[in-house]
């Protein structure tokens, strides 16, 4: 991102079956006042935050994603859990403590995090590996996965039972020079929370922003001139000294190149450290010799800056805002065959941010004007999701549903349209301050009581685990049990009495002869068209069909018509009903 | 990746500029609404196809006071959804409407590119002649009212108001001849060229008598052609630029299409694979300069200015070999460009795009320094 492009500070907040927990804690890089800070009292207007928030998870260590952090723990006041992988935690402060310089000791800003509020903040970390579940307490678990991005960088699964959030952070779904590309399971989790800043972007090839970074450079020393370039350690700076070693190799070059000594020995330590975070090609790499063993580039001496000719310069920090950068950068700014080649963003105040806004004459100390004539480029070499790989990590999750976050709703309506068309979930875009509430259907577990199990069983057919089955019983609820008897049982354990259900039904027949041959008639009648079931003759003349009894009755008014009285319990309703139409339609005439 | 390692230091040498991207899938369609935009499609059948409205980088606008670090990346404006594949795609100037053409063919659509928010809307359609098997409308805007000439055959050919949906003109004719380009010229005037080679100008405030050449004769080896007029006054020489499916490059002049000026064999390899992705275009910023594609995975400029004669092999002025050599796909089919465009105002500036769903942006650095 360039200067003057507002970058998103990122902080979300998650209820998930009554846990809440805090994503990302940023620091908005384009405000100088409080409107850095996410406003916290959204979570909570009283009470506590360490008693609202049952962790907070950070995804990697740009400062739009920690760089608030402090202040929200020691200033606001938070003292539970922070996760985050090993690298971030490592880096964090180094970051986090460069900015606190910048802030108070270049721009005199109060009311800003000490170094000790640093320090203490990080006490509170929880260091978690890649694919590791951790348990934040007896129902919440997170799960960090690989972002790709920066070193470090990932994407964290929150589950409370089966309900879970999968966040991303910043992401990138293409490999590049020194890490790979990010990767999920099909988790399937309800909700996935994507970042969309590029969502509505297709981006340039990787090979042709190197093309024209060396195309940069190249011009540059050919007319002999001198590129400086202000790397962070942990940055591209690796992945660039391959890129320029290999051109020079395959042009044949001999300008020198160099890397000062301060950045070798920072990065081959942390990428020691975090080797397991970096791509293949560089752990073999590593494996083989030094990260930092080049053919053409060797270690920087502070007495090669005043070198006539041409050369190019690795060196930090990369803003520009103190160190052997900004000594290199006063040498040779005033010359307009020189480069500078800023390759990422820069804080405010940095002299880094004032070139790339366009200033021309700084001032340094003691009053001093530095006139810069030396070009000034910005090579954004930083990597992250585009639409395409939006598509690809949805597509590797499976979520139900999909938030972006850091888009603009109005400008991603296509995009919204295209993740709902493809993968059948719903897709949404609130703007800050904004709640979304999604409906889940949770999954409860009930236990079945054993009787009932081998009720079931008993009726012969096998369980199929993917067939559905209905079983008839009771859910008891009791505190926070679920419990499936058999009706009998529960009734039992409630201590209540059975009720039963009878239902009874006259029907009338026009017929002189006596009840007795009725009933024999009756009888008769439904034994031959009830095959499949059990008819019988009652030595009292009553009928019976399965559970359900039928008599014969005179009619009290009207001998010539006889009442046949059907009578069936709750259960044979169906049998029931359809014997009382069937007798409605009357007996056959021809005597059986 | 050696080659492309190799062809990517080569290229500091050969263009100003480069950038190459990739879409979700591969286009037919470049199609520019100022300088600044371009549509592009998707041509998959059976499938909900895109349209998307592109804008370029900020780097490759006219020069413009644009902050020092313009981004690298295309911008997705508008999208929207088609169910067709859409083979060929107009903007009617002037206006916020586009008009599609693809399979099944009976009909064009006309979509509405929708202001307060970055959807591509499909609003109405024109039903079209029905045509027996994968025959398609060629299309062609005109920019002072919204019209669209279409057709498949000559027989076909109309021009359809889109504002009051009325037919404004017929060709009338019997003659069932397939089209493989049509180009307005003017408010009343267009060119066609059949697949044939068969080429002419058609004035549509008469009844049908165009300007044109007899056609080929059958045993021409009955290969397909293709064909550009040249617009704006690029002063006298050549109009039409006509090319086959062999590699064959005719020019001709306007007032006279019976004899054509020159015809040459052009340095590809033929026959082209599929030739109805033959593509022939004047450039709009340099003097007798065209590039052609349709043949493999490159885009090649030639200098018209010294051809004559019938026969002869002539040279490319450049190449453009991306496709080739930054392929990403697994490596089964060599890419075939789909199709390219001029940049409308920079001179040697042109997009291609080709069958592994890249488009590339690139402005070569001229061998000679005189075109």
């Amino acid at each position: 991102m360039g200067a003057g492009q507002d970058v998103g500070r990122s902080c979300i907040l998650v209820s998930i079956a009554g846990k809440n927990v805090m994503l990302d804690c940023g620091m908005h890089m384009g405000f100088n006042d409080d409107r850095r800070f996410p406003d916290f009292s959204y979570i909570t207007q009283n009470g506590r935050l360490t008693d609202f928030l049952d962790c907070v998870i950070i995804s990697h260590f740009h400062l739009d994603h920690c760089g608030a952090l402090p202040y929200f723990s020691e200033m606001v006041g938070y003292d539970g859990p922070i996760y985050m992988t090993h690298p971030t935690q490592a880096i964090c402060p180094i970051l986090l403590e460069d900015y606190r310089k910048i802030a108070v000791d270049k721009k005199g800003e109060a009311n800003f995090f000490t170094s000790q509020m640093i320090k203490d903040c990080m006490k509170k970390v929880v260091a978690v590996h890649l694919h590791q579940t951790v348990q934040v307490d007896d129902e919440l678990e997170i799960k960090a996965y690989y972002a790709g991005h920066v070193l470090g960088a990932a994407m964290f699964q929150i589950k409370v039972g089966s309900e879970s959030v999968v966040y991303t952070g910043d992401y990138n779904m293409t490999p590049d020079r020194h890490l790979g590309a990010a990767w999920v399971d099909k988790c399937r989790p309800s909700l996935l929370i994507s970042e969309s800043t590029y969502a509505t972007t297709i981006r340039d090839s990787k090979r042709c922003r190197e093309r024209d970074f060396l195309k940069k450079v190249h011009e540059t020393v050919e007319r002999g001139g001198k590129v400086l370039i202000p790397v962070f350690a942990l940055g591209r700076a690796q992945e660039l000294c391959i890129l320029l070693e290999t051109f020079w190799e395959r042009m044949n070059l001999k300008v020198p190149i160099y890397f000062s000594t301060g950045l070798t020995e920072k990065a081959n330590h942390y990428y020691k450290l975090f080797i397991t975070w970096t791509n293949q090609k560089i752990r073999k790499t590593f494996v083989q010799r030094n990260m930092f063993e080049f053919k053409h580039i060797k270690a920087f001496d502070r007495a090669f800056a005043d070198n006539p000719g041409p050369m190019v310069v690795f060196a930090t920090p990369g803003m520009l805002h103190a160190g052997q950068s900004l000594q290199i950068f006063r040498k040779w700014a005033g010359n307009e065959k020189n480069m500078v080649i800023m390759p990422g963003y820069c804080v405010q105040g940095t002299v880094g941010h004032k070139i790339l806004s366009g200033q021309r004459k700084l001032e340094m100390e003691g009053r001093q004007v530095l006139e810069v004539k030396m070009q000034v480029e910005y090579m954004s070499f930083s990597a992250h999701a585009d639409a395409k790989g939006i598509m690809q990590l949805v597509g590797q999750a499976e979520p139900d549903s999909v938030l972006l976050v850091h888009g603009e709703a109005k400008k991603m309506e296509f995009l919204r349209q295209k993740i709902e068309q493809e993968f059948r979930v719903s897709c949404y875009m609130p703007a800050n301050g904004e709640t979304v509430t999604l409906p889940t259907s949770p999954s409860i577990p009930v236990g079945i009581s054993l009787g009932l199990l081998k009720r079931e069983m008993a009726q012969g057919l096998l369980p199929e685990a993917k067939k559905l089955r209905l079983l008839h019983g009771t859910l008891i609820m009791k505190d926070s049990s679920f419990r499936l008897v058999s009706s009998e049982q529960a009734l039992k354990e409630l201590g209540l009495a059975e009720h039963q259900l009878r239902f009874t039904c006259r029907v009338h027949l026009q017929d002189t002869r006596k009840e007795q041959e009725m009933a024999l008639r009756v009888y008769s009648h439904l034994k031959s068209t009830l095959q499949g079931h059990c008819v019988q003759h009652l030595p009292d003349g009553s009928v019976t069909v399965e559970s359900i009894l039928i008599q014969a009755a005179a009619h009290s008014e009207d001998p010539g018509t006889k009442v046949l009285l059907v009578s069936w319990t709750y259960q044979d309703e169906e049998l029931g009903s359809f014997l009382t139409a069937l007798l409605k339609k009357g007996l056959p005439q021809t005597p059986s | 990746m050696e080659q492309a390692e190799d062809w990517l230091v080569e290229s500091l040498r050969l263009y100003q500029d480069f950038h190459a991207f990739d879409l979700s899938a591969a286009t037919r369609v470049l199609e520019w609404i100022g300088d600044k935009g371009v549509f592009v499609a998707g041509y998959e059948s059976k499938k909900k196809n895109e349209i998307l409205h592109l804008m370029l980088p900020p780097r490759l606008s006219a020069k413009e006071n644009q902050g020092l670090f313009p981004e690298r990346d295309f911008k997705v404006c508008h999208g929207g959804f088609s169910d067709r594949a859409v083979l060929e795609l107009k903007h009617l100037p002037d206006t916020r409407l586009l008009v599609t053409s693809g399979l099944p063919g009976c009909y064009l659509q006309v979509w509405r590119v929708e202001e307060d928010s970055d959807v591509i809307k499909a609003v109405s359609t024109v039903p079209v002649r029905k045509e027996v098997g994968d025959l398609w409308s060629r299309l062609a805007v005109f920019s002072s009212t919204p019209r669209v000439l279409h057709g498949a055959r000559l027989s076909s050919l109309q021009v359809v108001d889109l504002e009051s949906g009325e037919t404004t003109y017929t060709s009338g004719v019997s003659d069932g001849e397939e089209l493989s380009s049509l180009q307005v010229l003017d408010g009343a005037t267009f060119a066609f060229c059949c697949i044939s080679g068969r080429l002419g100008l058609v004035d549509t405030r008469q009844p049908w008598a165009p300007l044109e050449n007899p056609g080929q004769s059958p045993g021409s080896g009955g290969q397909r052609w293709c064909a550009e007029v040249r617009v704006g006054d690029q002063g006298p020489g050549p109009c039409f630029s006509s090319l086959g499916a062999d590699g064959q490059l005719r020019l001709l002049d306007t007032r006279d299409l019976c004899h054509p000026l020159s015809s040459v064999q052009c340095a590809v390899s033929t026959p082209s694979p599929n030739p109805e992705l033959l593509r022939v275009t004047w450039a709009p910023g340099l003097d007798n300069c065209l590039a052609i594609s349709g043949f493999d995975g490159t885009v090649q400029v030639y200098d018209v200015t010294s051809w004559e004669g019938v026969g002869s092999r002539v040279e490319p002025l450049f190449t453009h070999r991306g496709h080739i050599f930054l392929e990403e796909g697994e490596g089964d089919a060599a890419p075939l460009v789909t199709t390219h465009s001029w940049h409308p105002c920079k001179p040697r500036t042109l997009l291609s795009a080709a069958s592994d769903a890249s488009v590339h942006v690139w402005d070569w650095v001229d061998p000679h320094a005189t075109c």
